[in-house]
């Protein structure tokens, strides 16, 4: 609750999310449900902490009104400096002592609103974002889809649109302020002159109006700016990134040309936009010059007769300045209204199909001043795997043929089963299909001739775990990584099973080694092998594993498989895989091989078989499979 | 000390970059001495008004003071906007120019520079830090200059009043100032810890937003949600360390300058005693003392970022120090305009520099091959740099530590170096390619020969079909919709070579993540690439030797075998072993 206004006069807003102005308006402010759902969303975050939002709101309104006292300070003092009132110099000091002190109260209540504030707001934040998250990582369906194709825009969503959603929330209370003070203010100044009020209230008024409809026009030349600026930094990325490229083909003055190209179209867009700002600006400073001039101008008769006193004059333009603040704070309300309900849309849409606008706010504890309690771990299932299956799994890609056609598929305890296929024959959709991470179009999941609802929370561990094509490691420790969330028991037979063991030897501080895109870089094997091990630490029924053999050398995928395997043998490991992978060392060892040709299973069977029956597996991999054996990796 | 003076050349040239014209600097001056001049003339109207409003003169006489009020100051604002954006544009021309400097001194810098740098650090270095001296070069412009006149404008008006209250006024300015430096420094590191403490929240998120799939098939969500909750918890608890910290600074100053505003009217009512003021003097002295506030907050706000511009420029200025490794050659000598190039390599040998600069491992020794014009050699090694590092030398990337890389004839630190980009050419595993339209990135961005010759040469490679299948045909933006698979930026690559005519190419083979039927597409463009010309293949897989005329087995450095047809035939060679191993049969 801190976005108060401090000094309405002068400064611009407090408030956070000062970037968000750079983003696009997708509101239709037409449509009232919508409209309704974001002013409900914004009334449940002020109500889901009702008695902090409360109080601090309180605590804000004397840094609103104590700036009347102060203009009724300065109209007594400059009524004893101009004579209208009888005074010695000890009773004016007085006054000056008592302007400097209402500003120390003012001072201090800023300080304790403020902090008090802090609270509320981090932690209306923290519940839309922990919502938000719970739902992408935990409730049913695939998630993968509700994510926006890129991760800026996804955190975006996190960082933006919920600091819009809170502001607005948090907006009411400077509203609530600057209302307070503007009915007091001009409640004394209608009481002087009646006539100079109201006059003072018309450019008020035309300066709230054109500010709100230039507003947008602004915005618009900032986002241009910024998208320009991008372009040059991305066009300087693309040299640099090119580099190689650029200096063999002695194409650097032409790469040079485009980027002066892109800086003269961002120099002139940045030009306009801070024009554009300072113009913003100086029509503030102008309707508070704008607003003393007609003072001047209309008192001129009553100063004349005595009416008007200079005192009158000092607590007009003191209030004046301050004033400027009520049409600005309704303004900005305005403006953040089609903000929220964009905002409200955007993270509604993260949401799970199921979930609505409710869910947003369903209130989960913050956990700002001791440790949040340890996740549960998932309970142990009575049902151990005897085969999953699935039937007639079909997925459609928008058309390119990177999807599934009909394919059945059924995985026994104990087996070891192989997909392969060419680039692009949906080895990697099966796998993920399977899994419930991308939504099946038709088709069904059997767990034990069982018919599995929803894959993407029921194939968990401790029933399937999961190492990706595309392996991610968090910027934490190893450890972490390899646990998230649990219990370390089974660790050091994961990192063996993995080939992880001689890896972790050669690094100083062992698995508290911060990995991750903020720590050390792992190899690309590494991290494949880490995912590996961080799948084998949830002890599943059914390990599926993407395709290793991107980054692992044939030996040590062999190796890996072979260990795997032994463990499968003793049950100290997952007695059934399920893997993608075009490497001799995976389909030797199968006990079935799934070959895809753009979405259809066009063999199954063993190595042997298939290389005798499958022309596909023939035309893949008969040569390949031969030339491999040299095992050249390239440097 | 030869270090030093360049650097100190490199500052002088960064600064000579960001200066104006005369004709736009007189622009600005006269515009800055606008927007000082009329604020400080505005508070002299109130002053005459209300003293002639005391003294009871016409009230025509006082409309026409108040109207000039409302000129003054309203043009006051005008001149400030009029010099915001006279700054920004000078300011952005200049860091334009001093951009566009950078890069060209940047991209004429050789490998051995761009090797140990990421473009991720570029961006920073050319983009960054020259953003970072743009805005200081604005907000000095608007607010120390603008802002010191004004202060300084300030204090003389109020010191002809009474030089009393002027010294008064000045003392207490350089008080505060002093106060307000010293506290914004305290307010540094919690403001740190807080944006710390955000990027690391974000991070975070952004990382598990990423892995969501790895996360919710490991079952590891409400893990995640907790860590999350750890990680907001510390960002409230940064949060409101620094806005305790930052509100009371704001409210520390509201009460300084409340302070200051008291002590003038104390001063005021005391001189209004003595006679020394008439109450419209009172009026301008509250005017003054408001109207400093602003610029006073915006100065020791642009304190603290002057150390950052400073930074900025130096940091520029070591990169427009750094120099070429790669000498000039005194009397460039073309190398032949057509026809395939022979190439030789005479006892190289070649150390890649140390980040100190002196030599470090040698990773080539004693190297010496021969290869006629229009002959293919294949470079093969078990492991290790050495062949990739021996393409660097023949594409004068590097030169060598010792001996001589020579093709055509010529020794390539003798060849013009825009001949040597013009007839050899390179075909690298990681295509780069740019956010640009088809056109531009086979031509990178030069003129084109023409789209019919850019059609027939992508019909060459293969993909005919996949341009007619574009949207825009040619001008089709790439990384957008139309995505590159990575064989088809390989063939992509093979026409920027079919494009160039080179007349010796390198060629490091497509990586084994291809499947097997497509790197058999590309083989067959490959082929006809080849024809006519010298090449040096850098081979991966066994299996593309079948097509060279000579081998040469690369390890620890060294030539270990060269030979041609015998080194296959001949049982007892690596080569040979190597060949039954993968079961090659030639």
């Amino acid at each position: 609750m801190n976005s108060g206004e401090i000094r309405p006069g002068e400064g611009g807003e407090t408030g956070r999310g000062e970037d968000d102005q750079a983003r696009p308006a997708e509101a239709r402010p037409g449509e009232g449900g919508q409209v309704r759902r974001a002013l409900r969303v914004a009334a449940r975050l002020a109500g889901f902490d009702l008695r902090r939002y409360l109080v601090g709101a309180l605590l804000w309104m004397p840094a609103a009104v104590i700036p009347i006292g102060g203009g009724l300070l300065l109209q007594r003092l400059f009524d004893q400096i101009g004579g209208h009132r009888a005074a010695d110099l000890e009773q004016s000091l007085w006054l000056c002592a008592a302007f400097v002190g209402a500003e120390a109260v003012r001072g201090l209540t800023i300080v304790v609103a403020w902090s008090y504030g802090d609270y509320w707001w981090n932690a209306a934040a923290t519940v839309l974002r922990a919502n938000v998250l719970r739902s992408l990582l935990t409730a049913r369906g695939p998630a993968a889809a509700r994510l926006p194709h890129s991760t800026g825009e996804s955190v975006s969503r996190f960082r933006d649109d919920v600091g819009d959603l809170v502001d607005f929330a948090d907006e009411s209370v400077s509203l609530a302020g600057a209302t307070l003070f503007g009915v007091a203010a001009l409640a004394i100044m209608g009481s002087i002159d009646p006539v100079i009020t109201v006059v003072l209230v018309v450019p008020m008024i035309a300066v709230g109006v054109v500010s709100r409809l230039a507003n947008e026009a602004v915005r618009r030349l900032h986002l241009h700016a910024r998208t320009l600026g991008a372009a040059v930094t991305a066009s300087i990325g693309e040299i640099f990134g090119g580099i190689l490229a650029i200096k063999t083909a002695g194409a650097e003055e032409a790469a040079l040309e485009r980027l002066r190209e892109h800086n003269r179209r961002r120099r002139a867009a940045a030009v306009k936009d801070r024009l554009a700002t300072g113009l913003m600006e100086s029509t503030t400073g102008a309707t508070v010059e704008i607003g003393i001039g007609l003072v001047l101008l209309l008192a001129a008769p009553a100063m004349r007769s005595g009416d008007f006193t200079v005192g009158d004059l000092a607590l007009f333009t003191t209030y004046v300045s301050w004033l400027t603040a009520l049409p600005r704070t309704i303004g900005v309300v305005l403006h953040r209204l089609p903000r929220a309900v964009v905002a409200t849309g955007r993270l509604s849409r993260l949401m799970a199909p199921h979930e609505d606008s409710r869910d947003l706010t369903r209130d989960t504890a913050v956990w700002f001043r001791g440790e949040p309690p340890p996740a549960v771990p998932p309970p142990e299932h009575d049902d151990p795997l005897d085969a999953v299956e699935g039937r007639g799994l079909t997925v459609r890609f928008g058309g390119n043929g990177r999807g599934l056609r009909g394919v059945d598929l059924r995985i026994e305890r104990g087996s070891f089963t192989v997909v392969t296929g060419a680039v692009g024959s949906g080895k990697t959709t099966l796998v993920r299909a399977l899994l419930g991470l991308v939504p099946l179009d038709s088709g069904t999941i059997t767990w034990n001739g069982r018919r599995v609802a929803d894959p993407g929370t029921f194939l968990v561990p401790g029933r399937a775990a999961y190492a990706g094509q595309v392996p991610r490691l968090l910027s934490a420790s190893l450890r972490e990584n390899l646990l998230l969330g649990r219990s370390g028991e089974r660790l050091d037979a994961a990192l063996e099973l993995a080939v992880l063991d001689g890896d972790l030897a050669g690094m100083a501080q062992g698995l508290d080694t911060v990995v991750g895109p903020r720590g050390v870089r792992l190899s690309g094997g590494q991290i494949q092998r880490a995912t590996a091990a961080r799948a084998l630490v949830r002890a599943p029924d059914l390990l599926v594993v993407d395709d290793l053999s991107s980054a692992l050398d044939a030996g040590t995928e062999r190796l890996l498989w072979d260990r795997i395997a032994g463990a499968a043998r003793d049950g100290s490991g997952p007695g059934t895989l399920l893997v993608v992978s075009h490497r001799r060392a995976a389909l030797e060892r199968a006990d079935q091989i799934i070959v895809l040709d753009r979405g259809r299973v066009v063999g199954r069977g063993r190595l042997g078989e298939l290389l005798r029956d499958c022309p596909e597996m023939r035309r893949l991999w008969g040569e390949e499979l031969v030339l491999e054996a040299g095992g050249q990796q390239d440097d | 000390m030869a270090h030093s003076i360049r650097a100190g050349r490199a500052r002088r040239q960064v600064l000579r970059a960001l200066l104006p014209g005369r004709h736009s600097a007189a622009a600005l001056a006269v515009a800055i001495a606008a927007a000082t001049a009329l604020p400080l003339a505005a508070p002299q109207f109130t002053r005459r008004f209300v003293d002639d409003a005391a003294a009871g003169a016409g009230t025509g006489h006082l409309t026409l003071i108040a109207l000039g009020y409302l000129v003054v100051a309203v043009a006051g604002q005008a001149a400030r906007t009029l010099t915001a954006w006279l700054a920004g544009r000078l300011a952005w021309e200049g860091t334009d120019r001093l951009r566009e400097r950078l890069a060209e001194h940047a991209l004429g810098l050789d490998m051995a520079f761009h090797g140990r740098r990421t473009p991720g650090e570029m961006i920073e270095r050319v983009d960054g830090d020259v953003v970072a001296v743009a805005e200081f070069a604005v907000a000095f412009l608007l607010d120390v200059v603008a802002g010191v006149l004004l202060l300084a404008g300030v204090l003389v008006i109020v010191s002809t009043v009474d030089p009393r209250l002027g010294g008064a006024l000045a003392a207490y300015c350089a008080l505060i100032g002093y106060g307000m430096a010293r506290a914004q420094r305290l307010a540094v590191p919690s403001a740190a810890r807080a944006r710390q403490e955000h990027a690391t929240l974000f991070g975070g998120l952004e990382e598990r937003l990423t892995a969501v799939e790895d996360i919710r098939a490991n079952g590891a969500g409400e893990h995640s949600v907790r860590r999350f909750h750890q990680s907001a918890a510390a960002l409230h608890r940064a949060e409101f360390r620094s806005d305790r910290v930052g509100s009371s600074l704001l409210a520390g100053t509201g009460v300084a300058f409340a302070a200051g505003t008291a002590i003038a009217l104390g001063l005021a009512a005391w001189g209004r005693m003595s006679g020394i003021v008439t109450v419209g003097t009172a009026v301008l002295l509250f005017q003054y003392t408001l109207m400093v506030r602003a610029p006073f907050e915006r100065l020791i706000d642009q304190l603290r970022r002057y150390q950052t511009a400073l930074a900025g420029i130096a940091r520029i200025g070591a990169l427009l120090a750094e120099p070429r490794t790669l000498p000039s050659p005194a009397d460039p000598r073309p190398l032949p305009a057509t026809g395939p190039l022979g190439l030789r390599l005479d006892g190289v040998g070649f150390a890649y520099d140390g980040e100190g600069g002196e030599g470090g491992e040698k990773v080539l020794s004693d190297v010496t091959l021969r290869l006629a014009p229009g002959e293919r050699l294949g470079l093969v090694s078990r492991t290790g740099s050495g062949k990739t590092t021996i393409a660097r030398l023949v594409l004068r990337l590097y030169d060598p530590v010792e001996g001589v890389v020579r093709v055509g004839g010529l020794d390539l630190r003798e060849a013009d170096p825009a001949s040597i980009r013009r007839r050899i050419c390179v075909v690298t595993q990681d295509v780069q390619l740019f956010a640009a339209s088809v056109r531009d990135n086979l031509t990178l961005f030069r003129p084109s020969t023409g789209d019919d010759r850019l059609r027939e040469v992508l019909a060459e490679v293969g993909l005919g079909l996949w341009l007619a299948g574009l949207p825009q045909g040619l001008d089709t933006v790439l990384g957008g919709p139309a995505d590159v698979s990575a064989g088809e930026a390989q063939l992509l690559a093979l026409a920027r070579a079919f494009l160039a005519d080179p007349g010796l190419v390198v060629l490091d083979e497509p990586s084994s993540r291809l499947d097997p039927a497509t790197e058999h597409r590309i083989e067959q463009s490959v082929e006809r690439l080849l024809t006519g010309r010298t090449a040096v293949l850098i081979a991966h897989r066994l299996s593309s030797l079948s097509r060279v005329d000579e081998v040469a087995v690369v390890g620890e450095g060294r030539i270990l075998e060269y030979g041609r047809e015998d080194l296959a035939a001949d049982p007892d060679s690596r080569f040979a072993r190597m060949l039954r191993l993968a079961g090659v049969a030639r």
